[in-house]
């Protein structure tokens, strides 16, 4: 079961249309549009990815399969900016 | 740990104790222990230029651990007691417009930099960087009372400026921010917070500084997004002399 964690140089804020994210390594920052900031949401409580897909796919009313495909996307690009990073656990 | 970091010509070395200034054109070094700023080898020495852009870093960092976070922008308080930043890119008319508002009756609070603060209850209050503000000889027709200061004018700088001496404003709390545009119309778009807080990184770059006071920093500015309202104002010659009625006109 893969969970994520916020990288400990990643800085997150909060705000009423979304989250902006700050990589103090990269001095990279980003702004999460509403999909974005629920999937930040959900894996900064440690939610398992195949929760955070679940829960994308019933809140948005879409397939889980649609909901995989935007969610890996997100997470891959996530990852790939040091923001996350992802923790293998046995279920 | 040490962490490296540069900001323009400022290369840094900071640890646990102490944050190690070096200038990249001159061997010039300047130490900030504990909040307090003491000069290193070569600093004496070192151009009056490479000098000062080392005890300014230098006293960001001082400020900072103060939870006290300089803001890239020009700031004035106007008669009622509420402050407004000015913040854009260089060019883009702070200290012209900063000008303008002293013209009408409002106190400056910085020419290139404002201090910001978040009080005990989330508020965000203004202080002054006390720097002249610094105006382009070019605005001479617009505003005539500066044409005694031409013999003042700063020949190395590209953008013949020179020093004027306002009526400061020691602080007050921010009623809104504009962050500014040149246009070919007026115009003002009221900002998402998301929009605020990337802009406010980029104007408070020294947030990016991966020391103990990164977190608080970042946080500073998240609050400052949520609790100030935030304009894009595309800006015209016509606010050399409307600045003060369109940013009360902003507010009703």
């Amino acid at each position: 079961m893969t969970r994520y964690r916020v990288s400990p140089n990643a800085l997150a804020a909060s705000l009423s249309d979304g989250v902006v994210l700050l990589n103090l390594q990269t001095n990279r920052y980003f702004s999460l549009n509403e999909t974005g900031t629920r999937v930040w949401n959900l894996l900064s409580c440690a939610t398992p990815r195949s929760e955070i897909v679940a829960t994308l796919a019933r809140e948005y009313a879409v397939s889980e399969e649609e909901a995989g495909r935007t969610v890996l996307a997100l997470l891959d690009e996530l990852a790939g900016e040091q923001l996350i990073e992802a923790i293998e656990a046995r279920s | 740990m040490t962490r490296h970091w540069q900001l323009g010509a400022v290369l840094a070395e900071s640890g646990a104790e102490e944050t190690v200034l070096r200038h990249l054109g001159s061997p010039a070094a300047l130490h900030v222990v504990g909040g307090r700023l003491r000069a290193g080898a070569g600093y004496a020495a070192a151009p009056r230029e490479a000098r000062r852009e080392l005890a300014r870093t230098g006293a960001i960092l001082r400020l900072r651990t103060r939870g006290a976070y300089v803001l890239h922008a020009s700031g004035a308080v106007a008669p009622n007691g509420s402050a407004w930043i000015l913040t854009g890119d260089s060019g883009s008319g702070k200290s012209t417009l900063a000008f303008a508002l002293a013209r009408h009756g409002w106190r400056v609070l910085g020419d290139d930099g404002v201090v910001i603060r978040i009080d005990n209850t989330g508020r965000s209050m203004a202080f002054g960087w006390r720097d002249p503000l610094r105006m382009s000889c070019s605005l001479f027709p617009v505003f005539p009372e500066l044409v005694p200061l031409e013999p003042l004018v700063d020949e190395r700088d590209p953008r013949r400026r020179v020093p004027v001496n306002a009526p400061f404003a020691a602080g007050a709390p921010v009623a809104g921010c504009v962050f500014l545009e040149r246009g070919e119309h007026d115009g003002a778009t009221r900002l998402a917070e998301t929009e605020v807080m990337a802009k406010l990184i980029a104007q408070s770059p020294w947030v990016l500084i991966p020391d103990a006071h990164a977190r608080d920093h970042f946080d500073a500015l998240r609050q400052f997004a949520v609790g100030v309202p935030c304009w894009r104002l595309m800006n015209t010659e016509r606010q050399l002399h409307h600045i003060s009625a369109t940013l009360e006109g902003l507010l009703s």
